[in-house]
């Protein structure tokens, strides 16, 4: 009920806004409809855009497991972008060799951008809420320090991106490319890993209470570390695979936010790897409307201000769905 | 009327009830707290709230003082039908409470708490003046505090009588207290009541909600009793018993008595001892001394009481004989091996239990599921675990069998195991820890919150332990408890073992001398270490 009038005010709020804009609501909902899931390539811009949501948003909900907040997805997508984009175009070799190889050197990547804030924490209490969103930066700046600078694309004209990366994830459907399939399987296996192991089920509860895991003896602090890390290992990777997979060049602003757009996936799924497939899927639908409607001469800001909108409602929708409305009598004076 | 009107209060015949409640209910989801409930607080009484965890006490009083809206039902004070929407209006009208976990800023004074939040307190006042104010409201209303003392640095027994003092000092004429004897020693308890009832004396009133008999029968002019969200009986004082309150509480008759006999067949006491301390020290979390050369020993088949008041140095006691604390000296022995510096999974691999003193931040991840939580012992061995696998519904099963060991009805498995009632979780903790106390049990405050029929399921676990061969050991504030049950009782007092006494032969004037930190006459039984 709440998240059905949720989405209904949200849309109800963006046509004010687009009329207000001056553009006729109405026939831009249908558009919007009819490219997202009337055309074949609609579907396909979806997919490409739910499997880096799928895997930074799995990131964060890893992390939450243990009771750590990774704000740092970010920064590790682009570690795993530079990393991959590194190995890709300096390493000769077959695709074969080097594609398995800019996978692992992204996912290490992406654990040695989080292996600082994660010791920090672990050893010395300090905050990974405060490491990990500060190394984004760090992450931001040296991915647009090395696509505009030494890694210039020397024969290219494009402005500010390294030359294309000469391999690529094989496609499967379309521009759809095998990253998707893989980042469903890595959030399976990591849901299944969490509940059906018993190292799982000692990082779940050391991660709900850290005082009951030392009552029953589970090794707190090496769980965090390892799952800390893991989780910057598949930010890591998400970042890898949008280089070779989607964009096959690094540049700045490759993230496209999908670093902190996996923190509101991640929220929304609500603890569950596998609800982070569905909070994945609401955000890329959300996200290639938002496209469309910069393709329709939307301006950008007005676009962000409805994808700010939708977002809002959807996450206030969300957290009521919780509640039960139970009427109360007042009281009598 | 005949108990009400023994009080100095005189009432005039006609004059309404400070306090008439009529018809309260209030319904949580799938939860009845209060169904159809009728009170009535006469000025220069104090009226007892009697009932176990979960009659619905608590949501009684948070109705009547404007933390929840009831559901249905009248407030009728002074004769006025009234609606409180918040404890300010409550207080406004006269109606105060002092919960069972104060409600002080520590860091302040007890001046600046007492004027903190108070429509009255001057909008600009000197420290000394809000302190000569307070003086004048403590000598006024006779409750002795320290104006000029920081609320962090009192007992708790003084930061009592500054919830108290302000709940007076805004001219409350009923004052509820939750609990309030649960954080103080036996002297403590008494000064409480000789200025309860100076204050009843003066026309007001007082609701007492309390688990104890004992002091309910002591303190009380009249006793309401709930059960289930319903009132029960209310009864005069003087027509009560400890047994006919026991089986109004809960619907059938309860005997707290001495628990020491042995069944036939029962495990003898072991000739060497299962547990063992020696001149044992350790530090509390701020790393101040907690525990100063503490030596004990526990044989199986026996039950070693520590009695005391709370924080002093208990806690710490049970996390070093459980391995959750390290200790900064002395030696620690487990079945005669050295176990100091060992692991609490390592204390627990070799057969001892422990109950938590604070269940839902130490023996339970309250998120998580009643599954997740009951297999906590006991998930790395088959069923639950096959190899590195961990089987779900193995899990439930063990849960479930834990459960039913329990009789707690739980409805879902999968839902997080903060939504059970306190009793329920402790008594979900206790028989999850006795089938690991092989050898030994720990238990800290186990009935601390509980009511008198999940105590008595408590005690039998220990009992049933103890005749099993198993070395328990007790720590509890209830010093009934403690004589029915241990075959010797420590008491202890700053992180000291003021002495070691019989439990069949002591009294309660003696541990309380102990407990107040002076060493008794005649000299303690062995202190154990040789």
């Amino acid at each position: 009920m709440a998240r059905g009038l949720a989405i209904v005010l949200a849309l109800v709020c963006a046509g004010l806004v687009l009329g207000a804009a001056g553009a006729n609501p109405i026939a831009l909902a249908s558009k919007v409809i009819q490219s997202t899931f009337g055309s074949s390539f609609g579907l396909q811009d979806v997919s490409l855009l739910v499997t880096p949501l799928i895997l930074t948003g799995l990131a964060v909900a890893v992390a939450l497991k243990v009771g750590a907040w990774n704000i740092g997805a970010e920064g590790q997508f682009y570690a795993g972008a530079f990393a991959a984009t590194g190995i890709g175009l300096f390493i000769p070799g077959p695709t074969v060799v080097i594609l398995p190889l800019m996978f692992v050197g992204g996912a290490l990547c992406g654990v040695l951008w989080i292996l600082i804030p994660t010791l920090a924490r672990a050893y010395a209490g300090v905050s990974e809420l405060i490491t990990t969103l500060l190394l984004n930066f760090v992450g931001t700046l040296l991915a647009y320090y090395v696509s505009t600078g030494p890694w210039l694309d020397p024969g290219g004209h494009a402005l500010g991106t390294t030359a294309r990366v000469p391999h690529s994830v094989p496609e499967i459907w379309g521009d759809v490319h095998w990253g998707f399939p893989l980042a469903i399987m890595l959030t399976l296996v990591v849901a299944g890993v969490l509940n059906f192991t018993r190292w799982g089920y000692e990082v779940r509860l050391a991660g709900s209470n850290a005082q009951a895991a030392l009552y029953a003896g589970i090794p707190f602090r090496r769980h965090l570390i390892t799952v800390m890390l893991l989780s910057g290992a598949i930010a890591g990777i998400a970042g890898m695979l949008e280089v070779a997979g989607t964009v096959h060049r690094l540049q700045g602003g490759i993230s496209n936010n999908f670093g902190y757009l996996g923190i509101m996936v991640a929220v929304l799924a609500r603890g569950s790897a596998i609800g982070v497939l569905a909070g994945a899927a609401l955000m890329a639908v959300i996200l290639n409307s938002g496209i469309i409607l910069q393709t329709q001469g939307i301006n950008t800001s007005t676009v962000l201000a409805i994808t700010g909108l939708i977002l809002f409602f959807t996450a206030i929708g969300d957290e009521l769905a919780h509640y039960r409305i139970v009427p109360i009598e007042t009281a009598k004076k | 009327m005949s108990a009400a009107t023994n009080t100095a209060a005189g009432r005039p015949p006609g004059t309404p009830p400070i306090v008439l409640l009529k018809g309260i209910c209030k319904y949580f989801p799938g939860v009845v707290a209060n169904q159809s409930i009728d009170l009535e607080v006469l000025s220069g009484e104090i009226h007892a709230l009697l009932g176990e965890n979960g009659a619905g006490k608590s949501t009684l009083m948070n109705i009547l003082t404007g933390i929840y809206q009831p559901d249905a039902g009248e407030i009728i004070v002074d004769g006025y039908a009234k609606a409180f929407a918040s404890p300010v209006e409550a207080i406004a009208a006269g109606i105060g409470m002092v919960h069972q976990h104060f409600k002080l800023v520590h860091a302040f004074t007890v001046a600046e708490n007492i004027h903190l939040g108070w429509g009255e307190t001057p909008a600009r006042i000197s420290a000394q003046a809000l302190e000569v104010r307070t003086a004048e409201l403590a000598s006024a209303l006779n409750l002795a505090v320290k104006p000029d003392a920081r609320v962090e640095d009192l007992s708790t027994g003084e930061q009592q009588r500054v919830e108290i003092l302000r709940v007076l000092a805004r001219r409350a004429r009923l004052l509820i207290l939750d609990e309030p004897t649960a954080v103080l020693t036996p002297s403590e308890a008494r000064e409480l009541f000789k200025a309860l009832r100076e204050f009843v004396s003066r026309g007001n009133a007082v609701v007492f909600i309390s688990h104890k008999l004992d002091e309910v029968l002591e303190i009380s002019d009249r006793i309401t009793v709930l059960r289930g969200g319903r009132k029960v009986a209310t009864e005069e004082t003087g027509n009560c018993t400890h047994k006919s309150l026991a089986k109004l509480m809960v619907g059938h008759e309860i005997v707290l008595n001495d628990l020491r006999g042995r069944a036939a067949g029962a495990a003898l006491l072991s000739p060497q001892a299962v547990l063992s301390l020696h001149e044992v020290s350790a530090h509390d979390d701020l790393g101040n001394v907690a525990l100063n050369g503490v030596s004990l020993e526990v044989r199986g088949g026996e039950i070693l009481g520590i009695a005391g008041v709370a924080g002093n140095g208990q806690k710490e006691l049970s996390q070093v004989l459980t391995g959750m604390r390290p200790v900064a000296s002395g030696r620690i022995e487990v079945g005669e091996k050295d176990f100091t510096g060992k692991s609490a999974e390592q204390f627990a691999a070799f057969g001892v239990g422990h109950i938590p003193e604070d269940r839902l931040h130490s023996g339970l991840a309250p998120a998580l599921s009643v599954t997740d939580n009951a297999v906590m012992r006991e998930y790395k061995k088959p069923p639950v675990s096959v190899g590195s696998w961990f089987r779900p519904r193995a899990a439930t099963a063990l849960a479930e069998t834990i459960a039913a060991a329990a009789s707690v009805a739980v409805p879902d498995f999968g839902m997080p195991v903060r939504n059970l009632s306190g009793g329920n979780q402790q008594r979900l903790v206790g028989r999850r820890e006795m089938r690991i106390a092989g050898k030994g049990l720990i238990a800290a405050y186990p009935s601390r919150g509980l009511d008198v029929g999940a105590i008595n399921t408590m005690m039998r676990y220990f009992v049933e332990l103890r005749d099993a061969g198993c070395a328990v050991v007790l720590i509890s504030e209830e010093l009934e408890e403690l004589l029915n049950l241990s075959d010797r009782i420590a008491v202890m007092f700053h992180g000291r073992i003021m002495g070691i006494v019989d439990g069949t032969s002591t009294d309660i004037e003696e541990i309380g001398l102990l407990m107040g930190g002076k060493p008794t006459t005649n000299p303690p039984l062995s202190v154990a270490a040789n």
